[in-house]
């Protein structure tokens, strides 16, 4: 059995989402407020590290959930269909990233959400006091970004269904723990009492690099995909 | 006199008065963002509500935009890193 190309596909997945911004835009708002609201760094950090949790526990449930779906739907026989979906997804969403996940003409990191929802999220954060709602905080910023995450999380989660059963929950940690990078990162960064405004220059400075990296990532994923899975069991006549 | 010139917001939110307190209150809020002594946050927001006021003086009608560039320019010579946030906070997410 071949272990090494769905860990590929699953850390590559990751890495895909890890380059998604809205957590890191929330987790730097947050940090930013809590302690303009004269909370210590300490409580400040409680409250990073518990939207990080949060995060972290709904990746691992969206990843998870819809790989137990495919798995209950196809019983470990993935139809070529389905990666040709996953493939086709991921192609499209990479070219919808570079064109759109940043707002065009904007300076900053505004990013695609419709500037009402933004508005919400913005207010939620800013009224976020202890760390129950943090943790929540963290449970939606997945939520919000589900129409980026979805396309990486089901190429992982498909990969993870062609693992054996004991290598599929190291699967999935691979998958959380290298899509929550980028959080985790902020985390150490504010515990180690970087200001809000060097961690927001430094993204808004690499938008563009990340911009690309997360679109090129999407497209490399579902061009391997399409051609290891879709591609090669038609030509060989095993699908 | 201050309470006499309108906000105009962004987007379909509706005007509102011109307070030197909120002004103030955000001010402070930028500079303990990043870890600024309280002192110095409320001697820079001191200062920028002075020169914002200044500068309103002969408007009847500002925009929101308006005063966050008047503000972030006099805040950036006192505290350029509470400037930054200032001016960049709306467009972070």
């Amino acid at each position: 059995m071949d272990y090494a190309t769905p860990l590929g596909i699953i850390a590559l997945a990751g890495l895909v989402h890890a380059s998604f911004q809205l957590g890191v835009s929330m987790m730097t708002l947050l940090s930013g407020h809590s302690l303009s609201s004269k909370r210590s760094k300490q409580r400040t950090l409680g409250l990073v590290t518990c939207f990080f949790m949060g995060a972290v526990v709904m990746t691992m449930l969206v990843v998870s959930f819809i790989a137990y779906v495919v798995t209950q739907s196809f019983a470990g026989d993935l139809p070529v269909w389905l990666w040709t979906l996953s493939s086709s997804l991921l192609l499209g969403l990479g070219i919808v990233v570079w064109a759109f996940y940043y707002r065009p003409g904007r300076d900053g990191t505004a990013l695609w959400l419709p500037r009402t929802a933004a508005r919400f999220l913005s207010e939620r954060t800013k009224s976020t006091r202890n760390e129950a709602e943090a943790f929540s905080l963290g449970l939606t910023s997945v939520l919000a970004e589900l129409v980026f995450a979805i396309p990486p999380a089901l190429a992982a989660a498909l990969a993870i269904t062609t693992l054996p059963v004991v290598w599929q929950l190291p699967g999935v940690l691979l998958y959380v723990v290298v899509a929550s990078l980028g959080l985790g990162i902020v985390v150490v960064l504010t515990g180690s009492g970087r200001r809000i405004s060097t961690i927001q220059r430094w993204r808004e400075s690499h938008k563009r690099f990340l911009q690309f990296a997360a679109g090129g990532g999407l497209l490399v994923l579902g061009f391997f995909i399409y051609v290891t899975y879709v591609v090669a069991p038609v030509m060989s006549g095993n699908f | 006199m201050s309470e006499l010139i309108d906000v105009v917001k962004r987007g379909k939110r509706t005007s509102e008065p011109f307070t030197r307190d909120k002004l103030h209150a955000s001010i402070v809020a930028s500079c303990r963002s990043v870890s600024s002594p309280e002192a110095l946050a409320h001697h820079a927001a001191d200062h920028v509500c002075d020169v914002v006021m200044l500068w309103t003086a002969d408007k009847p009608e500002i925009t929101s935009d308006d005063i966050r560039r008047q503000a972030g320019s006099a805040l950036v010579t006192l505290h350029p890193e509470a400037a930054y946030v200032y001016q960049h906070y709306h467009i972070i997410m």
